[in-house]
C-alpha cells in the first residue's frame, strides 16, 4: 500500500540507468471495484512530458522509492492538451469532490490510497482525513502512516464535472447504482451541477429517470438541460408524465415543443394533456398514468386483463372501476389486494367501494392536495363535470405540492443569494 | 340537479348522476397555442419568460440590492475619509476602478456558472493544496478584517445612538450568533436592508451642499498623483473597499447558488455591470458629499462616526447623526452575519468539509467553529479601548487591498482554463482589463509598501 502524496516523489528509473521524475498516472475509472493504473507519465531532461505504458513497468521498488522500467525513452510524448479525455491521478482525482457513498456525503479526496495487486498498481481507497494534508504540505515529514479512516474506493464515486466526457450508462456497474433514487437525487443536490449532470449519465436510463423525478425542481431543471437531447428525451419518457410535464413546463417554449414531437407519441400524447391544464389546479398536479378497467367485470377477468395492463405503468395499489373504456365515467375503486384475494366468480361491482371521494381537475392544486394528504389514500381519482376518470393525484404529488414551506427548514439554506 | 355541492364519497358514485362543483369559478389563464405534430394545441402548463418592464426588474434587482448593501461600514469609513481629505480628489480613481469592479466580479460570476463550483473550490481543485491554504490563509485574513469592520461599525452606530458600544457590540454578535444558527435569520436580514437604505440620502445631500461642479468634474477625469503617503495609503484603501476579495469570492458562489447554468448565462452579465456602476456611484457621491461638507468647511480629518455624519446635514440637519447611525447599523449588522457565514461556507468547502446552517454542531463542528470564532474575534477586537475608530477600518480596507493581487491571479489563471470555462473563457479585452486591473492594484500595493518600508529605515520617499 503506498499513498500517492509519496508516491510522487518516486522517481522513474530504467535499464541504463536514466532517470526521470513521476509525474501522473492514468487510471482505467470503470474497470472493475478498484481502477487499474494505466499508464504513467514522466518529464525528462526538456520538460517534455512523456508516457509509458503500465506494461513496460519492470518493477516497483519500494525502498529505492523507485519505478523501473525498460527504456525511458520509449516513450511517447504526452502534452497536456492530449489527455482532456484521460482521468489522471494527480490532475483529476486528488483533492476532487467525490462521493462518500457509506456515509451519503461529499467529501474530498486529500490523498489516495494505492496497491500492488498482481503485478498491478490499483486505486484501492481514498484518505480525505486533515492528517492527509498535513502529510502533503509537509512532503511526507508528518502523518505519514496512512489514516484508518481510508475510504475504500469501492464505496468512493469520482465525478469528473464534464456530462459529455462519459458514454451514456458507462458505470452502471458502479456502487451508487445500488442506492435508492431518493438518496441519489440528495447526493446530486450537495454537488455541483455538471458533477450531478455526469453522475446522471452514469446511471442506468430507469434508475436515471427516478432519480431525475425526485431531484428538486431548480436543480432537475439546471441537470436536465446539461443532457444531450437524445439523453433527455430518453429521461422525458421515462420519466412519470406528470414530472415530465411539469419539467416541460419549465423550459423554454421552442425546446418544449421539439421535445414534445420527438417523444414517442403516446408519451407525449399524455403529457400535452397534461400540459393542458394551469400549473395551479387540480390538472396541473395528477398524472394520467392510472389503471382502469370496467366494473362489469368478474375478478377472473379481471386478473386476466389486468396482468397485461400492470406491465406498463407505475402506480398501481389502486385501481379504478369504470362504467366502460370508452366513456369512463368513474363507478368505484378496489385495491389490489382485495382484487387478489377475492373469490373468482364475483363481478367486480359487488366487491368495489363505490363511495370515492373525487377531485374535480379544475380545483385549486393546493386545497385538493390537502384533501389527498388528509384521506390517507394513495391516490386520489380526479374526473371531470361529466364523471369521466381524467387521472389521480397521487400522495407523492400532494406532499410535493404543500411540502415546499415546511422543507425550507431541511433544504439547504441560502446562503449568498 | 341540484345546486348543492354533491355529498363526496358519502353516496355511491354511480348514483350521483352529475357532479356540481363545490368550488367558485376559478380564472382559467390563457393559454399558448403551439403546434405539435401539426396539431395545434393550447397549453396552459407552459411557463412564458416575463417580458417587458418585468424582465428587466427580475435582471437588475439582485445587483440593485447587493450594491446598496455593499457599501458598509469599511466602505463608509474610507470613502469619506477621501473625501475629507483630498476633496475631489481622488473621484477619478473611482472612475478607473468602476470599470475593474465590473471586469473583476463579471469573471467571477462567469466562472460560477460555468463550472457550478466557488472560487476555493477551484483553486483546489486547479491548484492544491499549498496554494489552496494561502488563499484561505488571504480569505481568512481579509475577511476577519471585515468582521472587525462590521463590529466596529456596530459599536460606531450604537454610540451615535448613546448608547454604549461595550453593550451594543457583545448584543449585536450574540444576536447575530443565534439568528443565524437557528433559523430566523432570513426574515431579520429584509430590516437590515431596508436600514441601509438611508444611504440613498448621500446623492441628494450631495447636490444639496452645491458642490463646485467644474472641481468635481476635474477631480473625476484628470488623475492626479500625489506622492503623498496618505493619499497612496487612502488610495488603496479605496481599492481595497471597492474591489474586495469577499466580493469576489461572494459574488461566484451567489451565481452558484441560484443555480445559473452555463448556457444560461448571458444575461446575467447585465446584472453585475448594472451593479458595479451603480454601487461605485454611491460610492462617489458619498466623497463630494464629505468633501462638500467637511473638506470645504476646513476638517480634513475624520476621526469618529459623528463626523462622518456630518456629510448628511445639508438634507438632514441635526437628525442626520441618528439617520447615519440606522445606516451603519444596518449595513454592519447584515455584514456581519453573512461573512462569517459564507467565509466558514467557502473555507468549509475547500476542504471537503461538513457544512451548512441546516446541519448542526455535530454534524459540521468545524464549520460552526470556524463561524463562532470569526464572531467572536471581530466582537473582541472591536472592543479594545482607545481604537481609533475611523482609522482602523481604514487599516482594514488596506490590507484588503494588499491581499488582492494574489486573489487577482487565481481568477485570471482560472478563466482563462477553458478545460473549466469552455466556451466562457476570457476574451482578449476582457485579459487585457483583467492584467490591467491586476497591475495597477499591484503597483499602488507596492509603492505603499514600499514608501513604507522605506520610511521605517529613515528615507522619506513621499513628501508631506
Amino acid at each position: 500500500m503506498v499513498m500517492l502524496s509519496a508516491l510522487r516523489r518516486f522517481s522513474v528509473v530504467d535499464e541504463r540507468g536514466k532517470s526521470a521524475r513521476l509525474q501522473d498516472l492514468a487510471v482505467a475509472l470503470f474497470d472493475g471495484d478498484y481502477p487499474p493504473v494505466t499508464r504513467l507519465f514522466y518529464s525528462v531532461e526538456d520538460g517534455q512530458q512523456m508516457s509509458l505504458g503500465w506494461d513496460d513497468v519492470r518493477a516497483l521498488e519500494w525502498e529505492a522509492k523507485q519505478i523501473k522500467v525498460a527504456d525511458l525513452s520509449a516513450g511517447e510524448a504526452a502534452p497536456p492538451d492530449s489527455l482532456k479525455q484521460e482521468v489522471l491521478l494527480v490532475r483529476d482525482v486528488l483533492d476532487a469532490l467525490v462521493l462518500d457513498l457509506q456515509n451519503r456525503r461529499t467529501t474530498r479526496a486529500n490523498d489516495l490510497s494505492l496497491e500492488e495487486k498482481d503485478g498491478r498498481l490499483v486505486l484501492r481507497a481514498a484518505d480525505t482525513s486533515g492528517r492527509a494534508l498535513l502529510r502533503r504540505l509537509s512532503r511526507g515529514l508528518f502523518a505519514n502512516a496512512p489514516d484508518e479512516f481510508l475510504y475504500d474506493w469501492k464505496y468512493v464515486e469520482f465525478l469528473r464535472g464534464e456530462p459529455r466526457s462519459v458514454r451514456n450508462g458507462e458505470g452502471e456497474h458502479l456502487r451508487v447504482t445500488r442506492l435508492q433514487p431518493g438518496e441519489i437525487a440528495v447526493l446530486s443536490t450537495a454537488i455541483p451541477y455538471l458533477h450531478a449532470a455526469e453522475l446522471l449519465t452514469l446511471l442506468p436510463d430507469p434508475l436515471a429517470a427516478q432519480t431525475l423525478e425526485v431531484t428538486l425542481p431548480e436543480r432537475q431543471l439546471q441537470v436536465f438541460e446539461e443532457l444531450d437531447e437524445e439523453d433527455a428525451i430518453k429521461m422525458l419518457t421515462l420519466m412519470a408524465p406528470n414530472v415530465a410535464a411539469d419539467l416541460i413546463g419549465r423550459l423554454a417554449t421552442g425546446t418544449a415543443t421539439r421535445y414534445l414531437e420527438r417523444m414517442p407519441k403516446e408519451r407525449s400524447a399524455r403529457v400535452v394533456e397534461l400540459l393542458r391544464y394551469p400549473e395551479d389546479s387540480v390538472g396541473g398536479i395528477m398524472t394520467n398514468e392510472v389503471v382502469f378497467i370496467s366494473s362489469g367485470l368478474t375478478v377472473r377477468e379481471a386478473r386476466a386483463s389486468l396482468r397485461e395492463i400492470l406491465k406498463k405503468p407505475e402506480f398501481v395499489y389502486l385501481i379504478f372501476l369504470v362504467d366502460d373504456d370508452k366513456q369512463r365515467r368513474l363507478q368505484g375503486m378496489i385495491s389490489l389486494r382485495n382484487l387478489i384475494v377475492a373469490d373468482d366468480d364475483k363481478r367486480l361491482e359487488e366487491i368495489m367501494d363505490p363511495y370515492v371521494t373525487t377531485l374535480n381537475h379544475h380545483e385549486p392544486a393546493r386545497e385538493a392536495a390537502y384533501r389527498v394528504i388528509n384521506s390517507h389514500m394513495a391516490a386520489m381519482p380526479v374526473i371531470d363535470d361529466e364523471r369521466k376518470l381524467l387521472g389521480v393525484v397521487t400522495m407523492d404529488a400532494a406532499v410535493t405540492q404543500v411540502a415546499p414551506a415546511s422543507w425550507s427548514s431541511q433544504a439547504p439554506r441560502r446562503v449568498f443569494t | 340537479m341540484s345546486k348543492e355541492p354533491a355529498p363526496q364519497g358519502l353516496e355511491p358514485l354511480a348514483e350521483a348522476d352529475s357532479l356540481v362543483l363545490p368550488t367558485r369559478p376559478r380564472r382559467i389563464p390563457t393559454a399558448l397555442r403551439v403546434n405539435i405534430r401539426g396539431r395545434s394545441v393550447q397549453l396552459r402548463g407552459l411557463r412564458r419568460p416575463p417580458t417587458g418592464l418585468l424582465r428587466w426588474l427580475l435582471i437588475l434587482g439582485p445587483g440593485l440590492i447587493a450594491a446598496s448593501a455593499g457599501n458598509d461600514a469599511g466602505g463608509i469609513a474610507t470613502y469619506s475619509s477621501a473625501g475629507a481629505k483630498f476633496g475631489y480628489d481622488l473621484i477619478w480613481v473611482m472612475v478607473i476602478i468602476t470599470v475593474s469592479l465590473a471586469v473583476v466580479q463579471e469573471m467571477c460570476a462567469r466562472l460560477g456558472a460555468a463550472t457550478g463550483r466557488g472560487l476555493l473550490d477551484l483553486i483546489r481543485e486547479r491548484f492544491g493544496v499549498g496554494w489552496t491554504l494561502l488563499a484561505v490563509t488571504i480569505i481568512l485574513v481579509a475577511n476577519g478584517g471585515l468582521v472587525v469592520s462590521e463590529f466596529v461599525g456596530i459599536g460606531a452606530a450604537s454610540e451615535l445612538f448613546g448608547v454604549s458600544k461595550y453593550i451594543a457590540v457583545p448584543l449585536g454578535a450574540a444576536l447575530l450568533w443565534y439568528l443565524v444558527i437557528f433559523g430566523s435569520y432570513s426574515w431579520v436580514e429584509k430590516i437590515f436592508l431596508a436600514m441601509t437604505l438611508v444611504f440613498f440620502a448621500y446623492p441628494v445631500a450631495a447636490i444639496m451642499a452645491h458642490p463646485h461642479w467644474p472641481e468635481v468634474a476635474r477631480g473625476a477625469f484628470i488623475p492626479k498623483l500625489q506622492l503623498d503617503s496618505d493619499y497612496i495609503f487612502i488610495l488603496v484603501g479605496l481599492l481595497g473597499t471597492t474591489i474586495t476579495p469577499y466580493m469576489q469570492l461572494f459574488q461566484q458562489s451567489s451565481l452558484v447558488e441560484k443555480g445559473v447554468a452555463r448556457r444560461h448565462y448571458g444575461p446575467e452579465r447585465i446584472d453585475t455591470y448594472f451593479g458595479a456602476g451603480f454601487s461605485n456611484m454611491m460610492s462617489i457621491f458619498m466623497i463630494i458629499a464629505t468633501a462638500a461638507t467637511l473638506h470645504v468647511a476646513g476638517q480634513t480629518d475624520i476621526n469618529t462616526a459623528a463626523d462622518a455624519a456630518r456629510a448628511l446635514e445639508p438634507l438632514m440637519g441635526s437628525s442626520a447623526p441618528m439617520l447615519f447611525g440606522t445606516g451603519l447599523l444596518g449595513a454592519s449588522l447584515l455584514a456581519g452575519a453573512v461573512l462569517p457565514l459564507a467565509t466558514s461556507y467557502a473555507v468549509s468547502e475547500a476542504f471537503g468539509l461538513p457544512k451548512g446552517v441546516n446541519l448542526d454542531f455535530r454534524r459540521a463542528p468545524k464549520f460552526f467553529m470556524l463561524f463562532t470564532a470569526l464572531i467572536v474575534f471581530g466582537a473582541g477586537i472591536a472592543l479594545i479601548p482607545g481604537v481609533p475608530v475611523i482609522q482602523l477600518l481604514v487599516a482594514i480596507q488596506v490590507l484588503n487591498g494588499i491581499m488582492l493581487p494574489i486573489i487577482l491571479i487565481f481568477i485570471l489563471i482560472l478563466i482563462n482554463d477553458e478545460h473549466l470555462t469552455g466556451e466562457l473563457k476570457n476574451t482578449r479585452l476582457y485579459n487585457v482589463l483583467g492584467w490591467g486591473t491586476f497591475a495597477m492594484i499591484t503597483t499602488a500595493v507596492v509603492v505603499m509598501l514600499g514608501g513604507q518600508l522605506l520610511e521605517f529605515f529613515g528615507v522619506k520617499l513621499f513628501g508631506g
